[in-house]
C-alpha cells in the first residue's frame, strides 16, 4: 500500500454567504497523479490554497508527509513545488534568472542550484530561451517557464493548478509529457483542471468536484460507468423533425436522443451493432447526413449525469 | 539566502524602467530643468531687496517681536527688505501702484500679509513673517510654561521679573533669522530642497514594488514566495535593504548633479543635508511598504496612487511655492506635521536660514518617529502568511 502524501479531512472554507469548499476529504498517495476535475468556480484553487496554508480555512485538517500543514511548516514546504494558475514570474528577469531566483528560495548551494536549474530548463524544453525575458515568450513558453520555476528545486510533492490554461496544443502536450516525467522521477502530483481530456491522459485517479463538494472519485474507467452510457453516436444532419427524434429514441439500446439543429446525438446503454442499426435507420427514413461517428462516454457525460450540467458551463 | 534575495532585489529594481525613471532619472531631469529655467531669474533678482509696506499703527508698535525683527531685516547692505512705514491707506496705495511687493500689518495681535501675486518675493515675505511668528510663539510658550511650573511647585513668583525675561527673550528672538538676507535667500535653492525631498520620498516606489512582489495577497510571484521554504523575514528584509541601497545610489547621483553640474551651493551643511536625506529616504521606504501592505488595489493603481500622494505631499510642503506651506500651516497645521515631505523641506530650510540646529534635529527625529510608526503599522501585513481570501 503506497504511503499517503496528503490527507485532507473535512476541509471547509466559507466566505460570507458562500461555501467555497464543503467538507472535502481525500488522500493523495505517493507517486500518483491525482486529478481534481471541476468547472470554473468549483473550489479547486481554494482547495489547493487551503492545503498550502495560504488561505485560512474554516474547519478541517490537512496533513502532508504525515505532518500537520501550517504556514510556518518550512520543513514540509521544502519538499513542495507549486505551479499556480497565474503565471508567476518576474518580467524584469531572464528565463534563467527567474528559475534561479525561485530555486534559490530552497537550494542554497550555488553549484547544486545551477544543476537543478539546467535540469528544469531541459525538462520543460526552453533551453533555447534561457536569456529571453518573459515578455519575449509566447503563452505556451511562458507556461513552461512557470512550471520550471515551480519544480526546479526537485520537490517530492507538486501542485499544478490549471497549468495549461490558454496554451496551444503543442505546448500543452509538452507540458503533459513533462508532468508524466516528473512522476517517473518519483514526484507525487495533485493536478487541477477543467479539461477532462487532460485528466484522462495523465491522472491515475480523479476526483470530480462541484460547488466545493466531491461528487465522484475513482479511475477514469470506473467513473465513466457512472454515466450509464456505453456509447454515443453523433450524426450531422441538417433537417430532422420531432417525429424523427422520437424514432431515434426508440432505437434498440438507445437511452436518449438529442438534436441541436445540426447534430443528432443518440446515447446507448449497451449493444454491439448500434452503428449498423443507426445507418439502417437513416437510410430507411431517407435522412441525408454528412458525418457519422461513434464515441465512448467521456468524463463530461459523467459530470452531466451527476449534476445535470456540462463541465464547461 | 539573504544575499541571494538581496542580489535579485537589486536586479529587479534596476531592470524596472518605470522605477529607474521615477527614482533615478526624474529628479536629475528636474534639477537640470530648474537650473535652466531659474538660474537667470535668480541672477537678476538676488541682489535686490524686497520693497514692502508696513502699517505703522498702535498694534504694530505694541508687537515688539515683529517691530524689531522687521527693523533688523531692513537694515544694512545685505538687507532683505526696503521697508516703507505708512498708514493703512498709504500701504494699500503703494500695493495697488505696485510700488511694494506686499503689506505687513498686525490685526488683532496676529500678523497679516497682503500680496497681489504669487512670486518669489511674495513667497519670501510670507515665509519670513511666518518664521518670526513661529519663533515668537515658541518663546512665549516657554516663558509661560516656566511661570506655570513655578506656580505649581509653590515657588514665589516675581511676575515683573518673569515677564521682563520673556519680553527680553522675545525681543532677542529675531537673532534666529539674522542670517536671512538677499545674499542667501535663493529661490532656486528652495526648489532644489523640494527636489531632494521629493527624491527621498520616491524611495517609497522602490519598497512598494518589491513588497508587492513579496506578498501573496498582492501578486502571483508573492504567492510563489509565500509557499516556499524561505522565511518571510529572509525575503522582506533584503528587499527593504535593496530598496534603500538603490535609493542611496539615486541620491548620490542627484547630489553629484546638483553640486558639480548645476553648481548648487550647500555650503558647510552638506553632511547634515545628507543625514536628513537618509532619514527622509527611510520615511519614503516606510510609506511605500505601508501602501503595498494596506492598500487593496492593483500594482499599477498603487504605483500611480503613491506618485500622486508624494506629489500632493510636495505641493502641501511648498514645492510649487512656499505660500502653500504657509496656507497649510495656518489652516490645517496637522497636515504638514504628518507630511514627511514637509518635515524634509522644513529641515532643509532650518539648516539654511537658522543659526540654531534645534529645528533641524527636531525634523530628523520627527522623520525617524514617523518611519517607525508607519513600519509598525505595516508589520502585521508583512508578517502575515495566511489570508482570508486570495
Amino acid at each position: 500500500m503506497p504511503e499517503k502524501v496528503i490527507e485532507v479531512r473535512g476541509l471547509t472554507k466559507e466566505y460570507k454567504d458562500l461555501k467555497a469548499v464543503d467538507d472535502l476529504s481525500f488522500d493523495v498517495y505517493e507517486k500518483e497523479i491525482l486529478g481534481l476535475l471541476g468547472p470554473n468556480g468549483s473550489g479547486k484553487s481554494t482547495t489547493i490554497n487551503s492545503i498550502l496554508s495560504l488561505l485560512k480555512y474554516s474547519s478541517g485538517s490537512i496533513k502532508i508527509f504525515g505532518k500537520e500543514m501550517k504556514p510556518d511548516a518550512y520543513d514540509i514546504k521544502r519538499d513542495i513545488g507549486v505551479i499556480f494558475q497565474e503565471v508567476a514570474v518576474f518580467e524584469e528577469l531572464t528565463v534563467y534568472d527567474n528559475i534561479d531566483y525561485f530555486c534559490g528560495l530552497y537550494i542554497r548551494d550555488k553549484k547544486q542550484r545551477k544543476e537543478y536549474v539546467d535540469d528544469a530548463i531541459e525538462l520543460v524544453g526552453i533551453s533555447y530561451y534561457k536569456k529571453f525575458y518573459p515578455k519575449q515568450l509566447s503563452g505556451g513558453l511562458l507556461r513552461r517557464l512557470n512550471i520550471a520555476c515551480g519544480i526546479a528545486h526537485k520537490p517530492k510533492l507538486i501542485f499544478l493548478d490549471e497549468p495549461t490554461v490558454a496554451v496551444d496544443p503543442q505546448s500543452r502536450n509538452h507540458i503533459l509529457e513533462g508532468i508524466k516525467k516528473l512522476r517517473e522521477n518519483g514526484a507525487t502530483i495533485l493536478y487541477t483542471t477543467h479539461y477532462m481530456e487532460e485528466v484522462e491522459q495523465i491522472c491515475d485517479r480523479i476526483i470530480i468536484i462541484d460547488k466545493g463538494r466531491i461528487i465522484a472519485e475513482g479511475t477514469s474507467d470506473s467513473l465513466k460507468k457512472l454515466a450509464n452510457i456505453e456509447e454515443k453516436i453523433s450524426v450531422e444532419i441538417h433537417s430532422l423533425s420531432d417525429d424523427g427524434i422520437e424514432k431515434a429514441k426508440k432505437l434498440k439500446y438507445a437511452t436518449d436522443a438529442v438534436y441541436d439543429g445540426t447534430n443528432l446525438i443518440v446515447s446507448y446503454g449497451g449493444g454491439r451493432d448500434n452503428m449498423t442499426r443507426m445507418i439502417d435507420f437513416l437510410r430507411d427514413n431517407d435522412y441525408h447526413y454528412k458525418k457519422l461517428y461513434s464515441e465512448r462516454p467521456t468524463l463530461n457525460d459523467v459530470f452531466l449525469e451527476l449534476t445535470g450540467k456540462e463541465l464547461r458551463d | 539566502m539573504f544575499i541571494h534575495n538581496f542580489k535579485y532585489s537589486i536586479k529587479l529594481l534596476l531592470k524596472n524602467r518605470q522605477l529607474v525613471f521615477w527614482t533615478l532619472a526624474f529628479p536629475i531631469i528636474m534639477a537640470v530643468l530648474f537650473n535652466m529655467a531659474f538660474s537667470n531669474i535668480e541672477n537678476s533678482e538676488t541682489l535686490e531687496a524686497i520693497d514692502i509696506a508696513v502699517v505703522d499703527d498702535n498694534s504694530f508698535n505694541s508687537s515688539l517681536i515683529y517691530k524689531n525683527s522687521l527693523k533688523s531685516l531692513g537694515e544694512g547692505d545685505e538687507r532683505l527688505f526696503n521697508i516703507t512705514y505708512t498708514d493703512e491707506k498709504g500701504a494699500d496705495e503703494l500695493l495697488s501702484e505696485k510700488k511694494v511687493t506686499g503689506i505687513f500689518r498686525i490685526v488683532k495681535n496676529e500678523p497679516v500679509v497682503t500680496v497681489n501675486s504669487n512670486g518669489l518675493r511674495e513667497t519670501v515675505l510670507c515665509y519670513v513673517v511666518n518664521e518670526i511668528k513661529s519663533t515668537g510663539d515658541l518663546v512665549m510658550k516657554l516663558g509661560f510654561e516656566d511661570i506655570r511650573k513655578n506656580i505649581s511647585s509653590g515657588n514665589k513668583i516675581d511676575y515683573e521679573k518673569e515677564f521682563t525675561d520673556i519680553a527680553q527673550d522675545v525681543l532677542s528672538s529675531d537673532a534666529n533669522i539674522n542670517n536671512v538676507s538677499t545674499s542667501n535667500m535663493s529661490y532656486i535653492m528652495i526648489e532644489y530642497y523640494s527636489l531632494i525631498a521629493m527624491a527621498c520620498m520616491y524611495s517609497g516606489l522602490l519598497s512598494m514594488t518589491l513588497m508587492n512582489y513579496r506578498l501573496a495577497n498582492v501578486s502571483a510571484v508573492g504567492k510563489r514566495s509565500a509557499v516556499s521554504s524561505a522565511k518571510k523575514s529572509r525575503i522582506v528584509l533584503p528587499s527593504l535593504l535593496a530598496s534603500f541601497v538603490v535609493q542611496i545610489a539615486g541620491l548620490i547621483l542627484l547630489y553629484l548633479v546638483l553640486i558639480f553640474y548645476v553648481r548648487a551651493d550647500f555650503g558647510n551643511e552638506l553632511p547634515k543635508i545628507i543625514l536628513l536625506s537618509l532619514a527622509g529616504s527611510i520615511a519614503g521606504l516606510s510609506v511605500g511598504t505601508a501602501v503595498s501592505v494596506m492598500v487593496k488595489a492593483g500594482e499599477n493603481a498603487k504605483f500611480t496612487g503613491l506618485v500622486g500622494v508624494i506629489m500632493a505631499g510636495c505641493f502641501f510642503a511648498g514645492m510649487m511655492g512656499v505660500m502653500m506651506k504657509n496656507i497649510v500651516d495656518k489652516n490645517v497645521p496637522i497636515l504638514n506635521k504628518i507630511n514627511p515631505v514637509a518635515m524634509i523641506t522644513d529641515g532643509l530650510y532650518a539648516l539654511y536660514y537658522y543659526n540654531s540646529y534645534e529645528r533641524f534635529w527636531f525634523d530628523v527625529i520627527s522623520l525617524a518617529v514617523f518611519s517607525l510608526i508607519v513600519l509598525l503599522i505595516s508589520i502585521n501585513g508583512l508578517r502575515r502568511q495566511t489570508y482570508d481570501s486570495i
